[in-house]
């Protein structure tokens, strides 16, 4: 066989696995093939590798985005090790980002994994986002959610804030110009003081789930509705609907 | 004053309010009506909620308060028309 014929045979069976891959994902109404082709020119970008950070990065991962930049300065401890399901006991010491783009790489080779191994400031945030198609928030910090609320409203790039503590999880996808921003349901609410947040193991990866829906739908051009709130203990589900705040100090009249 | 006129429902103002997350459970119903007196702010229809279940008295400063849909200032006045809805403080963990 000539080696044309090699690389045509070999372009063909790739393209056969790549819709094998994704074929009960494509069998989905919403999404169908042409849904599919759209996730694969995708940019997504997750600020933080840690419970919900590193969930989210393996499943968008599976479902077959484009592209996907994961920013993380910190390492894996063994006290991620609960709550995560890509790290593991080898792992930790690590830089986390730089893990995650070594281990999801091996999970498809046709998304391109990027690992970004900085601290996220307000001084660096829009070189590293500006170009992304949405962010994922796999922080867990109030500060730096605000940091990037603000690079979405200003660059018009839509972000799913997920947050846990204890039993209880919330996902609210943003969508600047279209609904409330994470500035408009947190004007009054002050910093936790916990050390260390207390968390399930289960829930980031329940919650990363959420998100990772939220991400997919904003992506396909679903509009998303308010906050989500899952609470495991009490075993509810919520919606929350929330407007734009016209006064928000962020998104207002913008 | 204010607090015992609410108390015993003298005014008869009456404010209803949408509960979400653990605060269901909490008030074992979705929907709770609360006592107003005229010229309360979401703080005093906060501060009722807190009275009457005391165990959210940790989240008193953060929760998320929506006024017909709208997270707006805690000083912002209400009138038995809004619809209120209160939920636990965002979460921050990751």
């Amino acid at each position: 066989m000539f080696i044309s014929q090699q690389y045509a045979v070999k372009r063909d069976i790739g393209e056969m696995m790549m819709k094998n891959r994704y074929r009960r994902q494509t069998l989905v109404s919403e999404v169908g093939q042409n849904g599919q082709d759209v996730l694969a020119t995708k940019h997504v970008t997750v600020i933080g590798g840690g419970g919900l950070g590193s969930n989210s990065a393996n499943m968008m991962v599976r479902m077959g985005i484009g592209s996907i930049d994961i920013i993380d300065y910190d390492t894996v401890e063994i006290s991620n090790l609960h709550r995560t399901s890509v790290f593991t006991e080898d792992d930790v010491g690590k830089p986390k980002a730089l893990t995650l783009q070594d281990r999801l790489q091996q999970v498809n080779r046709n998304v391109h994994v990027k690992a970004i191994n900085k601290k996220v400031t307000s001084e660096n945030i829009e070189a590293l986002v500006v170009d992304t198609d949405i962010i994922i928030d796999g922080t867990d910090s109030v500060p730096l959610r605000l940091l990037i609320n603000d690079i979405s409203i200003r660059h018009n790039i839509p972000w799913v804030y997920a947050g846990v503590y204890e039993t209880v999880g919330m996902v609210m996808g943003i969508l600047p110009k279209h609904t409330a921003c994470f500035q408009c349901v947190t004007q009054n609410i002050l910093e936790s003081k916990d050390q260390e947040t207390p968390v399930l193991g289960s829930l980031p990866a329940t919650i990363a789930a959420i998100q990772c829906n939220e991400t997919i739908k904003l992506l396909l051009g679903r509009h998303p509705k308010g906050l989500i709130i899952y609470d495991v203990w009490n075993q509810c589900f919520d919606t929350m609907d929330i407007q734009r705040n016209p006064t928000c100090p962020t998104c207002g009249n913008k | 004053m204010e607090i015992n006129k609410r108390t015993e429902g003298m005014n008869g103002l009456k404010v209803t309010v949408m509960v979400y997350g653990r605060y269901k459970d909490i008030a074992g119903k979705e929907t709770i009506q609360l006592d107003i007196t005229e010229g309360d702010t979401l703080r005093d229809v906060i501060n009722v909620f807190v009275k009457h279940y005391p165990i959210t008295q940790k989240d008193k400063s953060r929760m998320i308060v929506t006024k017909n849909k709208m997270y707006t200032s805690y000083d912002t006045k209400v009138t038995e028309e809004d619809e209120i809805t209160i939920a636990p403080p965002i979460v921050s963990g990751g």
